[in-house]
């Protein structure tokens, strides 16, 4: 008896190339670092809060009447100035007077006359991230003085700066005339991240 | 009258059989030879290293989310699809990694942005972090393909609005990723 052998063939192609499926993917990594950073914007006085102050020039805050004409002691005077700024890591405030006060521009070689005042005390506050820093310029000694706090947070909103001088405060007694000349001192406030 | 025509076809089918038998040559076959090709898939190799490094996030001056932001396109070079297929691409926002909390009040953690892949269908597969939806996020083409995929970031944005600034965190991380899939 004749016999017919059906014979069927079956090829299966073989994945030619490793890695090919019915499907395949790729993981791309996407990647960048925001380093630790502070920035203080420009200043603007605060509405309403100034007294025997002329105003801004740029960084500039000029005291209109230093001396009460009557006494020809210091007239008081205060201003409070804001800046917006921001840090997005822990930090440090610091504030930093060069002269520890509103000392005379152009210092004279001779010593003063004596019962003359020849600076002026003043205070600073910085109120920042529900912090208030206080910075008392007593003007007893021409030197750089700081003051500083640390802040643990990130931080942003207005920096405030109030600067306060009291009548009759001079580096001498108290109401005693001041010497005529031109009175300045600058402040730093730093904002820096700390690790 | 069914009976009578069944009975002549019967017998016609057995004097057919014993003819054969007698045949002095034998033959096999028809020998049906079938084989098939599995629908496959492979995204080829990657040129760059995987990862668009974007550097510093932030401008420093301000920090806000810088607005010149990029890094060069990465290329999956010689993918393909041995049937119809679709591509598809997905993307996580870059996040800080170590800073992980819940970020203060005018600060992010958080950097959106758009992912494409072009050069496999007509119109690039994209995906936005962030958007509540991603419809052009697949895309399908009717015919196997073989060719390059070329994978970008851009239109870089900060989590809550770019009036947000973002934490400090030595890294930030996402991860894009591209799939091609047979669709037979």
């Amino acid at each position: 008896m004749r016999a017919r052998t059906p014979l069927i063939l079956a090829a299966l192609l073989a994945p030619a190339i490793a890695g090919a499926q019915s499907s395949a993917s790729q993981d791309l990594g996407v990647n960048g670092n925001v380093p630790g950073s502070c920035a203080i914007g420009a200043p603007r006085l605060a509405a309403g809060a100034q007294v025997n102050f002329r105003g801004l020039n740029g960084t500039t805050l000029q005291i209109d009447q230093m001396v009460d004409p009557t006494t020809l002691s210091t007239n008081a005077a205060s201003a409070e100035v804001r800046f917006e700024a921001v840090c997005g890591f822990p930090h440090r405030l610091r504030v930093e007077t060069q002269n520890n006060g509103l000392w005379q521009v152009h210092e004279r070689g001779n010593a003063p006359p004596e019962g003359f005042g020849y600076a002026v005390p003043y205070r600073a506050s910085v109120r920042w991230a529900d912090e208030n820093l206080r910075l008392n310029a007593d003007a007893q000694i021409r030197r750089i003085a700081d003051s500083q706090i640390y802040i643990a947070n990130n931080a942003i909103g207005d920096l405030l700066l109030r600067l306060e001088i009291d009548p009759g405060a001079t580096n001498e007694r108290a109401n005693a005339p001041l010497l005529a000349g031109t009175y300045g001192d600058t402040l730093r406030i730093t904002l820096e991240p700390q690790q | 009258m069914n009976m009578f025509k069944l009975v002549p076809t019967a017998l016609l089918l057995a004097a057919s059989a014993s003819a054969a038998s007698a045949q002095s040559s034998d033959t096999a076959g028809p020998l049906p030879i079938t084989g098939n090709v599995p629908a496959l898939c492979s995204v080829g190799t990657l040129s760059g290293n995987g990862t668009f490094p974007l550097g510093v996030l932030i401008d420093t001056s301000t920090g806000l989310l810088r607005g010149d932001l990029s890094a060069p396109p990465q290329v999956l070079s010689a993918a393909f699809c041995t049937a119809q297929s679709t591509i598809t691409v997905s993307a996580t926002p870059l996040q800080s990694v170590n800073a992980t909390g819940t970020p203060p009040g005018g600060f992010s953690r958080t950097v959106n942005y758009t992912a494409t892949a072009s050069g496999w269908t007509a119109t690039a597969a994209s995906f936005t972090t962030g958007a509540a939806t991603n419809p052009a996020a697949t895309q399908s083409r009717t015919t196997a393909f073989q060719g390059d995929i070329s994978v970008a970031v851009g239109a870089f944005s900060t989590g809550g609005g770019n009036a947000l600034r973002l934490v400090a965190d030595p890294a930030y991380a996402g991860n894009v990723t591209v799939t091609l899939a047979a669709t037979n």
